[in-house]
């Protein structure tokens, strides 16, 4: 986020019946929270179910968000928190999974670093470079593995690897909002 | 699950090669139109799903509260939709009123003397129950997903 005060700013008009507001927040947070759910895995529309669910949790927090400034990462860890909801069938929240406190990695998506992100894979030696570019654009394993003329069961532990120093590279900007 | 979904999102939402279906965002932006002014939110306190002697996945009991409303609901699927029967207790007095509402439509019970009320064809997906007392600010549960 550019500006944080603009969105404590557009949360202190939408919890004072300012529909435009909350649309701006919508549009701005939404693709995040999209991007989020379907990383763990989510069909489009169960995805579509845990994005909504999110703002729905939005909705019920509206006057008891501690943060306004950290709307962004609450509103992705929530995504996450109602995706993985979905994945275990899980009707409701417990009193004890409240969505208070973010994750800090969710700072990545926070800082909207897209060049940041695109110059730290530039800098990357083969095969992370491509790997990651191939998971950016959601080449499965098997075509992953052609393309880098590698063995199918060395792309798992190249991911992990390739993911580790993506974020070794990026570490400084993910504390930074 | 590990930190990566984050980091892998951040990925996907760069190469911008998976943008939002219009519905999940006008989904988003009708959800504004569900707050309630004053409500009290009631928190979710336990969960049970039942299955029959025989194994088969029978109706789920679900029960929400606050410092002195109750709401306990019975929750069935039913040839895809939902049936939802529920008590509210202690019985919120004459004139009181529960809401059983989806995103898209509200259905209006007032409650019996015993607090009970019943709902049934329900789509899946989420939901949540507000129960209107008279005097008193309104009570509202979390909200719910469910789906066959």
């Amino acid at each position: 986020m550019g500006d944080p005060r603009a969105v404590a700013e557009l949360l202190a008009a939408a919890t004072d019946d300012d529909r435009m507001a909350w649309d701006e927040l919508v549009a701005r947070f939404t693709p995040r929270m999209w991007s989020v759910v379907r990383a763990c895995g989510l069909n489009d529309a169960d995805a579509a179910d845990a994005v909504q669910g999110a703002w729905l949790r939005l909705v019920e927090n509206l006057h008891t968000i501690r943060n306004p400034a950290g709307l962004g990462a609450w509103l992705t860890t929530t995504a996450r928190r109602e995706a993985l909801r979905v994945l275990r069938r899980e009707l409701v929240p417990l009193p004890h999974d409240i969505a208070e406190d973010s994750d800090p990695a969710a700072a990545i998506l926070e800082a909207d670093a897209h060049r940041l992100l695109w110059q730290a894979i530039s800098s990357l030696n083969e095969p992370c470079r491509t790997l990651l570019t191939l998971m950016a654009h959601r080449v499965g394993n098997q075509q992953s593995a052609v393309r880098l003329g590698l063995p199918l069961g060395s792309i798992g532990p190249s991911r992990e690897r390739c993911l580790k120093k993506l974020r070794t590279l990026i570490s400084p900007e993910e504390t930074v909002q | 699950m590990s930190n990566d979904d984050y980091l892998l999102a951040a990925l996907r939402l760069a190469a911008g090669n998976d943008p939002v279906p219009n519905h999940v965002s006008a989904a988003a932006s009708e959800a504004y139109s569900l707050r309630i002014p004053h409500v009290v939110t009631a928190a979710s306190i336990e969960c049970v799903a039942m299955r029959t002697v025989r194994g088969v996945a029978g109706p789920t009991t679900v029960r929400f509260a606050t410092d002195d409303v109750t709401f306990d609901l019975e929750l069935t699927v039913n040839d895809g939709l939902i049936d939802v029967a529920g008590q509210i207790l202690p019985y919120p007095g004459e004139g009181s009123h529960v809401d059983v509402r989806t995103p898209h439509m509200t259905m209006s019970r007032q409650l019996a003397g015993t607090g009970q009320f019943a709902v049934t064809g329900m789509p899946p997906g989420w939901f949540n129950v507000v129960c209107h007392r008279p005097g008193k600010p309104p009570v509202a549960t979390r909200w719910l997903r469910i789906r066959p």
